[in-house]
């Protein structure tokens, strides 16, 4: 078999529908994709563990098998990588017990030599073959206990343990965020795909063969990549692991919150894993426009930083600038929001007053998966409303006499702008952390970090997307930015969407939303100005 | 369902008056009882006088330990998510020893807030945690106290349970010498 | 001055000595409290309040068999606030406790405490009756009394401001009311074959003839029944039903204004005993024995008095022993607390059987009247009058004590009645029996006695 498989063909919104028969029934799916994601577009999910959406379909676990009417009669065939074909009869196991008996000797095989380490593996709780286990397998264990499991797999890892048994490798140090346990993986060659598809660079392998393969990383090589903690999330069993949060929390003890990955102007969709006040690890949220189920280890580890080095809160108090002009800066973790109250600001101090955002770090190159290279990540909104690029202020820095920076580290990002910043006298400076600009600032002032505000941010693509307040700020007496600015302009928002609707005068693109009408996917903004 | 139906009183019954001299004789049994055989009463004279209590009494837990006198516990968080009390709470770490992965940083269990219930020990996919302990009695002095750790609850002796195989092969037991042979096999 | 002269100093002197007897209710709540609750624990297989002590020298913690339990008590109730609610009438409020209790004082006056006493003293014969008023209408005054108890609780329910004191109150003022009824009409029989309605004549017809019980035991048992009604004590503790009504009347009570009701009630349940023993058990008459025997051989029957108490002391006593060897032997780990407790009601049992015996012995060898001279004057004939009146007075004692267990042991034996049986039971079966007793012993009366 070729290593270079196809990519799925996915459902999308204009796909033609064509008739089929699930269990004699006549539906109605998306032509042109494959059988799994039609069923699925029906309401029919097919267990599966190689088969990823956004990976190229090997179809080596055979767990999504339904039968299919052919002209040699009803066979078994893979969900994942069959097309849709118009008036195909397919049977699931809701009328075939074929099937079911087929998806459940499947599922008995995979486990055969599964460890049952599932207390013990941080993915117990979302692993697919413990849901495969409920859904299609149930069966009862036909292993005879004085065989015990025979785990093949490294030769040069294995060990005895404890009570005498050859076990495979445990805990092998693939690269420096990744560990791999060879015994709890079922060769699915999903790591293997996104390292080769995905990620572009061909850094994983399977070794050996049959029911003797593992995967390794090529001789003395490590698995090193700016994706490569993606792996665990593809491994649908827990035999790719993070090292950050290798068994730091029960995942179903972990809360969700949605938002947005402010570091980077593609704004990639995460989910915010929190629980007793803590964010304790990050996970991509799949958006078919945006990241799809990417994210990189950049976006990924930056929490791990949420709540290190912040500002207490403080007394929130109206600052009187004077004559001098006055330069309001805003950085790229700003929300819409942010951007609106900072306007207002502006607004009540008239003409003296002019608006910058950006930062003066580089710009990169977008890679194509879940980054653009942009950190501002609020570019396309802070247009939008009409912020001057801080490289304009840097040109002009001289003609202003107060300058107020909000969740903008000029200092700290270009220690050769501070020789020409120190010269402004009074200096604002609202961030989350304790910054170089804080440091340096006349009056600083705590803000809520973006992982605790709600608000929204326009992307590089112009899609509207919304982030979602995760409870876990350090102090909850912190006031978001929107509200200490609005506050400072002398009407204070008292919630996001109170600033968003302002920001909708500013922008009329954004006029008459709500956060209501911006689905978790985003909002796709027409006519846009980015 | 199977319905019961119930004998219909008799005469002598619905009159009441003997069935009610007939309860009165009873009581007056149990009274002379109290009054002539004082000693025979179940009561028992509780602080002075201590109950008897069975191994299979949901009393104090403890953590099992292994030969070489580690916890247990693997930190899997089964019995803190069966727990309905909240009352487990279990921080995990990677454990030293190269066959075992994940091992106790953390267990608490604050008594203060246990039902006593026992769904934790039912829970426990390796035997670690046990109520065998017939401790029953709780008092400190501060609340703090009632949460008894991980030293705390390791901290048992195996001669007081003399039958139990898996409590000797702890260090001290009885049956820790040979269970430490197989323990301490090498490492390939 | 004419009233002075008209008694000697003795009679003066015994006469008003008897008012002391107008405590003997409130000292039978002391005796109430403990026996109720450790026998409430026995019937229970429980063991009963045994903690409280007072502590002494030598002896260490002395707990008299959980009776100092009862001196807590009532020491935290009367140390308690006394407050009451807002928005309560508060006059009546604080009266309606005082009434039951009051009425504790008032009833055991025409009760008759021991045979008239008749002695010589100066030459004439003296006769002091043996109740504090002797009435010929004395079973209708101690009616009258209890009836008005029922206002302390009718006060009580409607000054609480309560609804549930209130309802409480509703029905215990009907069901005081409907079984005064019943009471009444069971014991006209008694009444009946007595020829009077003076109790001191009641027991004299006891006395002479039969007791009430075998006269008239179906009366007895209505009696009985509606007696323990009256009090409003389980079976027919309705009227303070725990599911419904909180506690009743005195649900808004607390501190000693509760313990008023609680003492009128246990009061209550002792002149009921009093009562019933009068009525039906020959009241202070000896059994099997006429006062003129027993007078004749007064010095014997001192003697068998103190044989009783002093095998009662040597009961008491192998009780005592036989525990502390099965103490001894227990594991309890306060053993040698109690055994050291033990030791003092050993001493002081052993010391009264010794003191009985030797008092018996005594009497028997020793009693003459003739031989009493106290300055020349024969005071022979008081010495028995007063003897006798003593063996009266404890024989009652133990009758009515003996009632009183029967209120205890009844209350923690039956399950309550639901309001409606309880007033099915008054009005329908036990008035009626009641007054078919009444007419059949009429009849009987009128064809044997003929008068």
């Amino acid at each position: 078999m070729s290593n270079y498989y196809n990519m799925p063909k996915l459902p999308t919104e204009n796909s033609p529908k064509v008739e089929i028969f699930v269990d004699d029934k006549p539906v109605m799916v998306p032509g042109d994709t494959n059988l799994l994601e039609a069923l699925k577009a029906v309401g029919i999910e097919t267990p599966h563990v190689c088969y990823h959406p956004y990976l190229p379909v090997s179809g080596n676990c055979r767990q999504c098998l339904v039968e299919q009417e052919g002209p040699r009669g009803r066979m078994l065939v893979i969900a994942c990588y069959t097309p849709v074909a118009p008036g195909m009869k397919i049977y699931t196991p809701a009328s075939s017990a074929r099937v079911k008996n087929a998806r459940k000797a499947t599922q008995e095989f995979m486990l055969v030599n599964h460890p049952l380490d599932c207390p013990i593996c941080d993915k117990a709780g979302e692993c697919t073959l413990q849901e495969n286990y409920m859904e299609a397998g149930q069966n009862e264990s036909r292993m005879r206990p004085e065989y015990g499991k025979n785990y093949h797999g490294n030769p040069a890892h294995q060990f005895i343990d404890a009570k005498g048994q050859l076990r495979g490798g445990k805990h092998v140090d693939l690269g420096p965020r990744v560990l791999l346990d060879e015994e709890r993986c079922v060769q699915c060659d999903r790591c293997v795909r996104f390292m080769r598809s995905i990620a572009g660079s061909e850094q994983l392998q399977l070794a050996g063969r049959a029911d003797h393969t593992y995967i390794t990383t090529f001789p003395g090589e490590k698995l090193d990549h700016e994706y490569d903690l993606c792996v665990t999330d593809v491994c649908p069993v827990g035999a790719m692991t993070a090292k950050y949060f290798r068994f730091q929390k029960r995942v179903w003890l972990l809360s969700h919150t949605p938002t947005i990955s402010m570091d980077d102007s593609l704004g990639a969709n995460i989910w915010l894993d929190h629980a007793d006040g803590h964010i304790y690890r990050v996970m991509p949220r799949c958006n078919p426009e945006v990241n799809r189920s990417w994210l990189s280890n950049t976006s990924r580890l930056a929490f791990q930083n949420f709540d290190k080095n912040r500002l207490p809160s403080m007394g929130v108090h109206k600052v009187t600038f004077g004559n001098g002009k006055i330069a309001l800066v805003v950085g790229g973790t700003c929300t819409l929001e942010d951007l609106a109250a900072l306007r207002m600001l502006k607004d009540s101090l008239g003409d003296r007053a002019e608006i910058f955002g950006g930062s003066l770090l580089k710009v990169g190159a977008p890679d194509g998966i879940a980054k653009s290279g942009d950190p501002v990540a609020n570019r396309a909104g802070m247009k939008l409303l009409g912020f001057a690029d801080v490289s304009e202020f840097m040109k002009r820095a001289s003609e202003f006499e107060s300058l107020v920076t909000v969740n903008a580290d000029l200092f700290g990002e270009d220690p050769s702008a501070a020789k020409m910043l120190e010269k402004i006298n009074c200096r604002v400076a609202l961030s989350p952390f304790d910054d170089a600009t804080v440091k340096e600032a006349s009056i600083a002032i705590g803000v809520r970090h973006w992982s605790e505000v709600q608000g929204t941010m326009v992307n590089s693509l112009n899609i509207l997307q919304k982030l979602n307040a995760c409870p876990v700020c350090p102090d909850e007496a912190l006031w978001t930015p929107y509200a200490a600015l609005s506050y400072m302009a002398g009407k204070k928002f008292e919630c996001a969407s109170e600033a968003f609707k302002k920001a909708g005068e500013y922008a009329p693109v954004l006029a008459g939303l709500t956060y209501d009408a911006i689905k978790n996917t985003g909002k796709l903004l027409e006519g846009g100005n980015a | 369902m199977r319905v019961i139906k119930q004998k219909p009183m008799t005469w002598g019954e619905r009159l009441y008056i003997f069935e009610a001299l007939r309860g009165l004789f009873t009581t007056i049994k149990h009274a002379a009882r109290g009054l002539f055989r004082y000693e025979t009463l179940p009561t028992i004279s509780y602080p002075e006088g201590q109950p008897e209590v069975r191994n299979t009494y949901r009393a104090k837990h403890r953590l099992m330990l292994r030969p070489d006198g580690t916890p247990r516990c693997v930190a899997c968080g089964m019995c803190a998510a069966a727990c309905p009390a909240h009352c487990i709470f279990i921080e995990a770490t990677a454990s030293d020893d190269p066959r075992i992965e994940k091992k106790v940083k953390r267990f608490d269990i604050d008594h203060l807030t246990c039902v006593f219930c026992g769904l934790c020990v039912e829970a426990c996919p390796v035997d670690a945690l046990r109520m065998d302990t017939k401790e029953i009695v709780f008092e400190h002095r501060t609340r703090d106290e009632f949460v008894a750790t991980l030293e705390t609850l390791t901290a048992w002796n195996p001669k007081d349970y003399p039958d139990d195989e898996q409590s000797q092969v702890a260090p001290g037991g009885t049956k820790n010498a040979e269970a430490r042979k197989v323990w301490g096999m090498e490492v390939k | 001055m004419d009233i002075i002269e008209s008694k000697t100093w003795v009679e003066w002197i015994i006469t008003i000595a008897k008012f002391g007897f107008c405590f003997v209710p409130v000292l039978y709540i002391l005796l109430l409290i403990p026996m109720e609750r450790r026998g409430a624990g026995f019937m229970q297989d429980r063991q009963g309040p045994n903690r409280s002590y007072i502590k002494i020298p030598f002896f260490g913690k002395i707990r008299v068999f959980g009776y100092v339990q009862n001196m807590c008590d009532g020491t935290k109730l009367f140390f308690k606030e006394m407050f009451a609610p807002a928005g309560v009438n508060k006059v009546l409020y604080y009266v309606a406790p005082a009434i039951p209790f009051a009425i504790v004082f008032l009833s055991p006056c025409v009760i008759p405490w021991f045979g008239p006493m008749v002695f010589e003293w100066g030459g004439q014969t003296v006769r002091i009756a043996g109740s504090i008023v002797d009435s010929d209408v004395g079973v209708l005054l101690l009616f009258g009394f209890s009836s008005l108890s029922a206002y302390g609780a009718v006060l009580a329910g409607w000054a609480s401001k309560s609804k549930y004191s209130f309802l409480g109150a509703l029905r215990t003022s009907s069901m005081t009311i409907s079984y005064e009824v019943c009471l009444g009409l069971s014991m006209m029989g008694v009444l009946l074959l007595a020829g009077s309605f003076n109790l001191t004549d009641i027991v004299t017809w006891q006395e002479n003839h039969v007791w009430g019980i075998v006269a008239q035991p179906v009366a007895f048992f209505c009696f009985l029944i509606a007696s323990i009604a009256e009090t409003g004590r389980a079976p027919f503790d309705v009227a303070e039903g725990e599911p419904e009504l909180v506690a009743g009347y005195h649900t808004e009570y607390g501190a000693m204004q509760f313990g008023l009701f609680y003492m009128g009630e246990y009061s209550h349940i002792c002149i009921n005993s009093f009562l019933i023993a009068t009525l039906f058990l020959g009241g202070y008459s000896v059994p099997f024995v006429t006062t003129e025997t027993m007078q004749a051989h007064m010095g014997g029957a001192l003697a068998i008095l103190c044989g009783v108490l002093a095998f009662l002391a040597l009961a008491f006593l192998h009780m005592i022993y036989r525990y502390s060897r099965k103490l001894a032997a227990s594991k309890q780990s306060n053993k040698l607390e109690i055994l050291q407790e033990y030791k003092l009601y050993k001493i002081v049992a052993w010391l009264a059987a010794v003191v009985f015996i030797a008092l018996g012995v005594c009497a028997w060898l020793f009693y003459n009247p003739a031989n009493f001279i106290v300055n020349g004057i024969a005071v022979g004939s008081l010495a028995t009058a007063v003897g006798t009146a003593l063996i009266h007075l404890l024989v009652l004692v133990v009758k009515s004590i003996m009632f009183c267990w029967v209120w205890i042991w009844v209350r923690w034996t039956l399950p309550r009645f639901r309001y409606d049986h309880v007033m099915h039971l008054g009005w329908k079966i036990i008035l009626n029996i009641a007054l078919i007793n009444l007419v059949v012993t009429a009849v009987i009366a009128k064809l044997v006695g003929g008068n």
